[in-house]
Formats: structure tokens, sequence, C-alpha cells
């Protein structure tokens, strides 16, 4: 329908048409320009914003999630409804193209919009063509609403597209995640995978178990009834792996990996920190399945007291809106939470309750066995002289953390760099060790007082 | 069927970017292959006892079998990914199969029984070794491998059942015996593990459905039965009944008769009905199956039915009082005005002037909302109050609806309604004697008495020589006795039907009362006459709008009746062209409607696609989109996949398609306001297309219709000063208003009922006869032929949760009221009904809303909550002291 008279929808027409036989078309916008009447209803206003495309286009869903027939047989009646969409479309298409009429309106709303065009935020709506709207600079402008614009994603605050003379609104800037959010996002999946991490077996399962599985198995955790953990919490000494289990995490998902350090969360000026996390929430519910990773997440999650400095506060609010998105009053859908931290014991009780954080994962130093297994790892690409016996250092009683063993590792080749050998020698390990563990007791000699 | 367990691919990665690097690097003493200390002996020990297993001696390979064995089965490994074990078996996988290929016959069983396991995760995916060395194997402690284990299997029997008729045509129990004895061995090890929807799988796949039921008890027959219902749903004819038989033996294994009686009713099969219907061992169940009964419109006469009670439970004469009753306490027994319903002082009343503009038509709206709201209350304030004298404020025709309102008015309440009746039929206008005989009819709409009053008092104006009389005769004995397959009614209305000479009104409308009375009975006798109509009268008769009439009681004969509507939609395309067209889609979408069946919908699609030629015969186009409803009704993802189609017809297709689309959209969702449907249909009832947008209003009063949806009603309200000048708009916008406040929201025109399983044929009938109505809105429903829309009276149900004790008197009880939940294959003992309300009983339900009893003191001898529901005493109740 409609086919031979493209883009007649910009006239007026007072009153429904009285004749059945003169009008055929089929656009809405006539409607609007209606004398005396009310125009039809047009949700205004802020709303819930619904994650992804429209409710209307979103496909029903499919229950039981349990891999049975029943869900099977569900799932081929949805793909034949597909099909003969498809197939209608298809054949619509052919018959019809609808291509050229669409080139020809995109060109009059182009027209219609002219060049440049202002960004301005809208203010406020007045009633269905009206509305307050200011531009960056300058007062505001009592303005009209283009009827290209499409009214029920309009509401106050966002930031619209202006006619350079007249100022009426032409369109809707439709980016508005935080360019801070942005950023978060890992598009590069990190190098390291669980196979560069030496040990931590019992932490790679259980970091799989409550954030990898529930976003690739959620049926295992259907079948037997139960809701699968939130998020987690790593913990343990400086240099255990909590960030590299993580980045491990990363590599390996296909889910949406956005990642956080504590600090970052806090800004400048006050309720900018708890719109960031606000946003940040948003933004992996939207990409959802997602996984948030916020290291040192002591940095804001340190127990509350009371506070005398206005940054303290602001610290302790953002927390607070933490704890909301964590397990808050909306359900936060696919989102898997990892934070890390090597103090756990600061941070407040209320962040790391079940239910926030279900699985509080303990990263401990290395035993002999981890050990072994790390300087293995690091050792792997290096080329060692024969008399080298890593058992040494693996057997001493120092608390060797995985860091410090790569940096030993890293300390023993410079020093081979620096006297122009190729190989590695057990005396460059040995060096290599004292002088790390010297750094690490810092300036304090080993032994000294013992 | 669950497919075996995916190897996860993470693992093996891991192990291979290992190697890969290894390889690249040739490195020092430190080659551990990646593995720890511990790994690497755990390695060198499985292949030691694996070159064990190879040697010949029977006694060390029997030895290292069993050290295999307990390998695996110690194996607590990870949830998805593989363990260890096996991870280091895998190379020597090819070579355990050599062995087992001459391994001594003493250790063969144990041998395959192992390699049966290790072909979960490292055979082939299409070998099937799992089954293979299974059938090999025999099937002893099959529990001790686990579940995983177990469904693994499972897929393979299907698999190699499927592979086994593929190759075998005509395949015989003999040939698969093997596979069968182990299915039986499974079985019962996944009934177990609470995993009934397996169980079930397995034996759809292999084709031996009915062993389900032996398995069944009393703990897990709800489960069994949920599930295979909701399977049915997605099969084709003949497969879904015989799904369906089963689940009904397994109810009546399980001595629930009631649900069984669901069951027979779903299938339509009058033996299975009257059958479950004998089982009187239970006085009160039986009760309950007559109410059942009696909703469901089957009558069935009870064979030891001393004092009448079944039978005038079977014929529903107690669901005025009922009605009442909850009216009386849910306090809305005082009548309504027109007024009260359009609010029009919340209207911004600018257009005051323009008001009245044509008061037979704001009249005639005045009546059918009038008729709506009061519907079964048997008082009003224009009709039975004595001074207002609003019959005679009406014109011709509209006098005719006026009178037949009062029908709706007494709706179910035969007693009064005849009594207040029968005055006007001493009325000396005709148009009021007409519509006095039309009400008659709506007065025993739904309710069947002993005495055929109806018949008595309708029978003698069928010949009458008053054109109007005899409709309102004719119409009001297919309205009283839809769905009976009453004899002595076709005897009075066949002449009619056979008389060349007649008009072709009265013609379709005894045709229209015909098919509604012996709707899905495929009675050979009115299907020959009918099409003997459409076959002799000329092509100008044949274009006359009420022809539709005679083709929709011909799908009305074969409603639900899928493949053997078959010749008689060949009959049809022989049909006149102008005809044909029209015909056949009317009897093909009744014969498959609810059905969900998607090839038919295809086929609809495609003609909703044509772009036809201007002056083209395309009545039937918009049939189509009706079509496409009428079949996708039945399941919630049908419904939902058919809206979007919706939209693309929208998009795409030709004017008179789009038409009918916002009335398709309604038929789909009645007595269910959703809020996307409204949103879509609230644009469209903006349209510039009068008949879009016509339609639209109408489809928004069913969607609502006696739900008091406040959301529609505002939109209505605003839709009545958008067309404040629009005569036709304004009656449509005040039918709508009419509708969705239709016995002061508590009556529903849902087709479906008992939890929306079950399709009840007359109220779809009356729904589809105001389809057909809508699709010609200007030349029946706004010239003279409204009265037409009395029809709806056919799907007016009261949506009432009603309590009552072993006597029928009522009982109030404290009801949970709350959101149904698919809870079909679902783990444990999740709830049925969410976001719940607890209300004392009566209450009134949502469309999709579920009741529960909110006290352990009583039972409900129905499982669904729904109508009339009897409770009996709970014996095991003890008071709580206080």
């Amino acid at each position: 329908m409609g086919n031979a008279q493209g883009g007649q929808g910009m006239e007026g027409l007072g009153g429904p048409p009285q004749n059945p036989n003169q009008k055929k078309e089929d656009d809405k916008k006539k409607k609007e320009k209606k004398k005396f009447e009310p125009p039809p209803p047009s949700r205004v206003g802020r709303k819930k914003r619904r994650k992804g495309p429209q409710i209307a286009a979103k496909l029903p869903e499919v229950t039981p999630i349990a891999k049975c027939k029943l869900r099977l047989m569900k799932l081929d009646r949805i793909k034949d409804y597909l099909l003969m969409e498809q197939e209608f479309i298809t054949n619509q298409e052919q018959l019809n193209p609808k291509e050229a009429s669409a080139e020809q309106e995109r060109n009059m709303v182009d027209d219609l919009r002219g060049t440049p065009m202002g960004v301005g935020t809208l203010e406020e709506i007045i009633d269905d063509n009206h509305a307050i709207v200011s531009s960056s600079v300058g007062p505001e402008y009592y303005v009209s609403i283009l009827s290209i614009v499409d009214k029920d994603q309009l509401e106050p605050g966002c930031s619209i597209l202006m006619h350079n003379k007249m100022l009426s609104i032409v369109g809707i800037l439709q980016d508005e995640v935080d360019p801070m959010v942005s950023v978060m996002k890992v598009d590069k999946a990190p190098l390291e995978s669980y196979a560069s991490i030496g040990g931590l077996e019992t932490q790679i399962q259980e970091i799989k178990e409550a954030v990898e599985y529930p976003l690739t198995h959620p049926e295992l955790y259907e079948d037997i009834g139960i809701k699968p953990p939130k998020g987690v919490i790593l913990y343990g000494e400086p240099g255990t792996g909590k960030t590299l289990l993580a980045k491990a995490v990363a590599h390996h998902t296909s889910a949406t990996f956005l990642r956080v350090v504590g600090s970052e969360l806090i800004q400048k000026y006050l309720g900018d920190g708890p719109k960031l996390v606000r946003e940040l929430f948003r933004v992996a519910e939207e990409m959802a399945p997602s996984i948030v990773f916020i290291d040192e997440i002591d940095a804001v999650g340190t127990k509350r007291y009371d506070a005398s400095s206005g940054g303290e506060r602001e610290i302790q609010r953002t927390m607070l809106e933490l704890l909301n998105q964590l397990d808050g009053f909306d359900s936060r859908g696919d989102v898997k939470v990892i934070m890390a931290t090597n103090r756990i014991e600061s941070l407040d009780p209320a962040l790391i309750r079940p239910g926030r954080i279900d699985r509080k994962i303990k990263f401990p130093l290395p035993d002999s066995k981890t050990k072994r297994m790390i300087f293995d790892i690091h050792t792997r690409r290096m080329n060692l002289a024969t008399d080298v016996n890593l058992e040494e250092f693996i057997m001493t009683k120092d608390d060797l953390s995985g860091a410090d063993i790569k940096a030993v590792c890293t300390e023993a080749g410079l020093l081979a760099l620096r006297e122009r050998r190729m190989q590695v020698t057990q005396a460059d390990f040995k060096k290599a060790k004292e002088k790390v563990l010297y750094k690490k007791t810092q300036n304090v000699p080993e032994g000294l007082y013992l | 069927m669950t497919t075996p367990p995916e190897v996860p691919v993470q693992d093996n990665k891991d192990n291979n970017d290992n190697k890969d690097k290894k390889v690249v690097k040739g490195k020092g003493k430190v080659d551990l292959n990646a593995l720890s200390e511990e790994d690497e002996k755990y390695k060198q020990d499985i292949e030691m006892i694996i070159e064990r297993v190879c040697e010949n001696d029977e006694n060390i390979q029997k030895t290292a079998l069993d050290q295999i064995r307990s390998e695996l089965t110690q194996e607590t490994g990870t949830v998805t990914s593989v363990p260890k074990s096996l991870k280091f078996i895998k190379p020597h996988y090819d070579r355990l199969k050599e062995t087992y290929a001459k391994a001594p016959a003493s250790n063969k069983k144990n041998f395959a029984q192992l390699l049966s396991v290790l072909a979960m995760t490292l055979g082939k995916e299409d070998e099937r070794e799992i089954i293979k060395y299974r059938l090999e194997g025999g099937d002893e402690d099959l529990q001790n491998w686990g579940h995983e284990y177990i469904s693994a299997l499972a897929g393979e029997v299907g698999k190699e059942f499927d592979h086994r008729s593929l190759s075998n045509p005509d395949l015989k129990d003999t040939d698969v015996e093997d596979l069968l004895e182990l299915t039986k061995k499974l079985i019962p090890s996944m009934i177990k593990n609470n995993a009934e929807p397996e169980a079930c799988d397995l034996l759809l796949e292999i084709e031996r459905p009915k062993l389900i039921i032996d398995y069944s008890e009393p703990t897990n027959y709800k489960r069994i039965c949920d599930y295979l219902e909701s399977v049915a749903k997605y099969q084709l004819t003949p497969d879904d009944i015989e799904i369906r038989r089963i689940v009904y033996d397994v109810y009546t294994k399980q001595n629930k008769y009631i649900d069984a009686l669901r069951i027979a009713l779903l299938l339509n099969d009058r033996d299975l009905i009257k059958e479950t219907f004998s089982h009187n061992e239970d006085k009160v169940v039986q009760k309950q199956m007559a109410i059942m009964l009696g909703r469901a419109f089957v009558k069935l006469e009870p064979e030891d039915d001393e004092d009448g009670s079944l039978s005038s439970l079977i014929g529903n004469t107690k669901l005025s009082e009922h009605y009442l009753y909850l009216a009386k306490e849910l306090d809305s027994l005082d009548p309504k005005t027109p007024e009260d319903i359009y609010k029009s002082h919340l209207n911004e009343n600018r257009s005051t002037l323009s008001q009245n503009i044509d008061s037979a038509k704001q009249n005639l709206a005045a009546t059918f909302v009038n008729g709506f709201v009061n519907a079964g209350y048997g008082t009003d304030k224009l009709m039975t109050d004595e001074g207002s004298r609003w019959l005679y404020r009406n014109k011709d025709h509209g006098m005719m609806s006026a009178a037949a309102s009062l029908g709706l008015l007494y709706l179910w309440n035969v007693d009064e309604g005849l009594a207040e009746v029968d005055k006007y039929l001493y009325s000396v206008e005709d148009f009021i004697k007409g519509g006095a005989l039309l009400a008659l009819g709506i007065v025993n709409a739904g309710v069947r008495s002993e005495v055929d009053a109806a018949l008595a008092l309708l029978g003698d104006y069928i010949e009458s020589d008053k054109h109007d009389l005899r409709v309102g005769a004719i119409l009001g004995l297919g309205i009283a006795y839809a769905g009976s397959a009453h004899e002595d009614v076709n005897e009075q209305l066949m002449p009619i039907l056979a008389d060349g000479d007649q008009p072709i009104e009265i013609v379709a409308f005894t045709a229209l009362s015909l098919g509604l009375i012996f709707v899905g009975t495929a009675n050979d006798d009115i299907t020959e006459a009918i099409v003997q109509v459409l076959m002799e009268r000329d092509e100008k008769t044949l274009s006359n709008t009420l022809v539709r009439y005679l083709c929709l009681a011909l799908g009305f004969l074969f409603l639900g009746k899928q493949d053997a509507a078959k010749p008689i939609i060949e009959t049809t395309k022989t049909l006149n062209a102008k005809i044909a067209g029209y015909c056949e889609l009317t009897v093909e979408t009744c014969a498959y409607a609810g059905t969900g069946n998607v090839l038919k919908v295809q086929q609809l699609l495609k003609i909703c696609g044509e772009h036809l030629e201007e002056g083209k015969e395309n009545r039937h186009q918009a049939l189509a989109v009706i079509g496409i409803a009428t079949i996708a009704m039945g399941e919630e993802l049908g419904t939902e996949m058919a809206t979007r189609s919706f939209d693309h017809l929208l998009q795409y297709a030709d004017v008179n398609v789009k038409r009918a689309v916002p009335l398709a959209l309604g038929l789909m969702n009645v007595s269910n306001p959703k809020m996307t449907v409204m949103d879509t249909l609230s644009k469209l009832s903006h349209d510039s297309d009068a008949e879009v947008a016509q339609g639209a209003i109408m489809a928004l009063g069913l969607i609502g219709a006696g739900t008091n949806n406040a959301r529609a009603a505002q939109m209505l309200r605003q839709l009545s000063t958008y067309y404040a000048k629009e005569s036709s708009h304004l009656l449509v916008v005040r039918i709508a208003q009419g509708l969705l406040f239709a016995g002061k929201g508590l009556i529903s025109l849902s087709p479906y009922f008992y939890d929306r399983t079950l399709l009840q044929p007359v109220v779809l009938c009356g729904l589809l006869t105001t389809m057909h109505t809508c699709l010609d809105l200007k030349k029946i429903l706004l010239s003279q032929y409204h009265y037409l829309l009395y029809h709806l009276s056919l799907a007016m149900r009261p949506r009432m949760m009603i309590t009552v004790d072993e006597d029928m008197n009522p009982l109030p009880v404290s009801v949970r009221v709350g959101t149904a939940v698919d809870t079909v294959a679902q783990a444990g003992r999740p709830k049925t009904i969410t976001g719940f309300q607890t209300h004392n009983s009566p209450v009134i339900l949502q469309f999709d809303d579920r009741a529960e009893l909110g006290t352990e003191k009583y039972l409900s001898v129905s499982t669904i909550l729904e109508g009339v529901v009897i409770l009996k005493k709970n014996p095991d109740y003890v008071e709580e002291q206080e």
C-alpha cells in the first residue's frame, strides 16, 4: 500500500478523512496536524530504558531452559515463523523495491534538517509539538519539534540536533554511552590464558563456576534449580595472580568485559563517582552478557566511618551506589562482577555479603609445587645454562610470590645480558633473587635481624 | 533429546597451546609438557594400565579394566570440562577399541561397558559408539556412570533408532528389541533422577511414548503429564492426539478424573468424555466434572442422576445465580448508565456544539453499551426502568437492537428473562417483536434446561410472514442452541435453507444459526444444503455482503476438523469465482483453528502478500489475516510471532489486508490487554483509512473486553473526542467502550479456559462471527444489521473463581491470585504463580492469572481453580493452636 504516493505525509488534512476512496495514505503523521483535536498519545518523559532492540521486535522467551525436546520444538516453531517472515519480506522487496522511495524520503529528511545542525540539550517538553531547548552557550529557546523526530525517544536531558536557524528539534543524538565508560571496555582480548597461570587450580575452577558457566551454560544451574552466583572477590597478597586470573577470564570469554580500577571511580565533582558507577552498570546491562572487573576495590570500598571531609564522604557515597548496583532493587541480569583487592579485611562488610559477592576466592602465596610451575612458565622461553637448578629457589623458605618469581627471572636475564652471555646461569639467578628480595624487604638486608 | 555432552574445547585448547609453545622453543630440561609432576605421574599410571589392558592375559586385563573403571568413577572434576583421566586415555582410545575386538570373552562385557563410557567423550559424533558398545556390554549398572552418561546414552538410543528405521522402512518390534530392552532400563533411572522430561523425550524418540504410562507414579505423574501436554501442542496431527491419549491414560491410571476429563475435552472425543464422566465412585468429583462439562458446552445425559443436580450443572443453569453472587460479593450490583462509561466530563469538552449530530447512532450506541455493561445483571437504567421508555427513542432496526439488548441484560437468567421479554412479544411494532425474539435466544445463550423454552417460543415465528420476526427468531435459535447439535432445531430450520425462493438475508442467517448449532459436527445434510445455496444462487445475490455468513456457517461445521475438511475445501473451489476464494479460506482457517499449524500460516501469509489489481475480488485477503490469527491463537509462541508478522503486513501489504490486521490482533488477544498490542492498536486507531481506524477501535474493545483496563479506557475516551464529528467512528468507539466494561468488568470473552488449555468452540464462533461482521463494518454493523453484534453474547463468560462446598453452597476461603508461570520441565517444585495477592473468594481472574488456595483447611477437587470449584475438607488439617 502507499507505494504510489511516497512522501505525501507532509500535508495536513483537517479531521479524519471523510471519504474512504480518497485516503489511501498510510502515514500516521497527518493526524498530528489536526486543528483542534488532541493528537494521539505519545508517551513523553522519562521511562525505563529498555535494553536491546524494540520490545516488539524481541523474540519470545522460551521456557524451559533445560535441554529437552520441548525446548527444541519451541525454538523450531520460532524459526519457522522467522523463515516465513523472511520469505514474505524477500518476496515483497522483489515485487516492490522500497529502496528508491526510501532514498527519496531520506533526502527529504536531510533537506528538512539542513546543515549544519546545532547540538543542544532538551530541557523540557511542553506538549507534543513544542519543547524548551538550550545549547551549550546562550539562552533557552521555546522551539517546535519536527514531525520526523521520534517522540518516544525524546526525554528531558537528552542531546538533540537543532536546525541552524530555526533551532527547531530535527533529530536526536543516539549515542549516550559515557565516554568514560566506553574506554573501560576491553576490545582486544589479553594474551594471558588460563595456561599462563601456574597452579591456582581451585581458584580457576571457582571463578569459572561463578562467572563463566552462568553465561555459557545457564541450563546447568536451571537443572539443579539454583541461581548462579552474582559475583566474586579475589583477594590475597600482592603478586599472587589476582589480576592475571581476571585477564585470563577476559581472554577466554566472549562476553563483554569491562574493567575498572577502583580509583577511577573517584571523581572530582560531587555526584560524578556514583553516576559513573551507574553508567558502568547500565552499559554492562545493555551489552549483556558481560563481566565487570573492578580492580583494587579498596580504593572505594573501605569500611564506612564518620568522615569529616567532603571527599571521603563522596567516596563513601560512590561505594553506596556500588552496593545498590550489585544487589539493589533492579535485577542485573547477565552481568557478573569480579573484584580484586589485597586488603579484604578493610572492606565494608556490606560490600562482600553473600548476594552481592557470593564467592570469596583466596589467593595464597604459592607453595613449592606452584612455585615450580610458575618458574616453569617464566623460564620456558629462556635460554638456560645446564647448571641451572631451579629447585634451590623453589625450596627456600622465602615468601616468594608469583610476581617475585617473575622479577627474579627477568632480573637474571638482565644480568646475563649485561655480561653479554646468551645463557642464563645459576649464578645469575642467585644474584637476581638476592636483589629482588632485598628490594622487597625494603632495604633491610636479609637475615640481618635473624 | 539431550545431546551427548560436548567435549569442552577450552581445556583441550590449553593443552594444545602448551604443546605448540614447547615445540617452537627447544627449551631446557624443564619440559614437563605443561603438566605438573603429579599429572605426569597420573598420566604414566593411566598409560601403564592401558598397556596392561592390551596384554593378552585374561586376568591381568580384567584387573586393569577394573582399575580404569574405578579411575573414571572417582573423578569429580569440574562442571563442564573433561576429567583428567579421560584426557590421558584419549590418545589410546583407538588402540583400546582394537584390543577389545580380540579380547577374551570373559572380559568382553566389562570392556564394552567401559568403552561405551569412553565413547561419550571420545567417540565420533556420528558413529554411535556409546550405544554400540553398550549393547554389546549388556545393560548392567547404568546408574554408576552418572546422569550425564545416561542422557548421552539416551540420545544415542534415539539416533540408533532413527538410523535403523531409515534403513528399514517397515521396522518391526523385533528389529529394535535390544533398544527397547535398554530403554526399559534407562527410564527408571531417569525418573528416579527427576528427569521425567528426558524419559519422555527418549520414548518419543523411539516412537513408543505409550511406555511412559507404566512408569507413572503418584509422585511424578504431574510432571510427566505437564510435559507431554506441552509437547503435544507442537506436534502435528495425529501425533498430538496420540500423546494426549497417553496423558489421558496416565491421569486415569492415577484416578485423576478431573484432569483426564480436561484432556478428553481437549481431544474432543465424545466417547472418551462419556467414559470419564461415568467414573462415579466419588460423587463430588463427578459434580466437578459436570461443572466442567457445562463450561465446555458438552451435553451429556448423566446415568444415575436422581435429583437432577448433575444435569443442571451440565446445563449451566446455576450460572446466573453464581454470577450474581459474584457481583454481590464484589459490590457491583448497581446498574450503570452509558454516561458512567463514557465519562465525558473527563474529556476536554471543546466540541459540545458538534455533539448529538446523529442521535440515532448515538442512541444505538447507548443501547449496546447499556446491554454489554449490565449484561447478566437483570437491572439497568434504560430498558428495565419503567419510566425511561428508551425503546421508543430508537427507530426501525435500532428498536430491534434495543429490544434485543434485554436479552443481554437477562443473560443466562432464563426464568426471569423469559418473563421480562415476553411482554414485548405483544408489541405492535414488528421491530420490537423481532428484537424480543432475538432477546429470547440471547437469554438462553450457554444455558440449557430440560424444557426447550426457546424452541417452543421461537419455533412459531420461523415461518412468520413478517421479515423482521423471522430474522429475530432464526438468529435467536442459533444463539440459544449454539453447540447443542439439537436435531429438532435442525428440522425447523432446514426447510428454509433448502427453499430456493427465500431472500438471501434469511438464508444467510439460517445458515449461520445452523452452523452455530452444529459447530464442529461436519453434519452432511447442512453442509450439502449450504453448498447447494452457494452453487445455485446467481452472481448478483452472491455479491451480497451477507453471503459471508453462509461461508462462515460452513466453516463452523468443520471447526477444528483439520484434514477431515479437505473434501469440502475442494468443493468450495468449484464455486462461483466471486465467493470461491472467500469460502475456501473460511472453511480452511476454521478447520485448523487454534492448531498453530505453521504450514497453513505460511500459505495465508503468501495470500496476504499478493498485490491484486484494482477491482479484482480481494475480500479473501482480509480473511487470510483473520485466518492467521485464528490458527495461531492456540499457543503463546505462535501468537507472539504472528504479531511480529502483522507488523510486516502493515508495512508491505495492500490496504484491504491492513484493514484486517487490527481485527486479527484483537482476535488473538481477546480480553488480554497487553501493552504492546494496545500501543499498536492505538496507533492504528488514528489511521487515515476509516476502516483501519474503526477496526483498530473495535479491536481495542475486544482486547480489553470485560477487564475495565484503565489504559484502554483512557485511549477510547480520547478517541471519542478525536472522532466527535464522525458518527460512524464514534459509534464504534462507544461499542468498544461498552465491551471494555462488559459485565462491569466481571466478564471475559476469551475462547480459552482452564489455564488457557481448552478451546471452547462456541465462544470462538461468537468471536469469529463478530470478526466477519467487522470485515465489512460499513455495510453490516454501521447499517441495519448491527444486531449481529449480539453474537458476542455467545463468547461471554464470567471470569470468576467461586469456591463452593460439596452441596454447592458458596464457601468463601482465602485464595491467592497471581500471574501464571510456565513451570513445565523445571527443576524442583517451582512456584506456579508470581506476584500474587491474597483475596477471599469469590475472585475474578485476568487472562493470564492463576489461582491457588491460600488455606490448608480445604482441598480443591479440581486441579485448576477456575469457574466454580468444589472444596472438600482437608482430613489432615489441624487447627493451629493460638
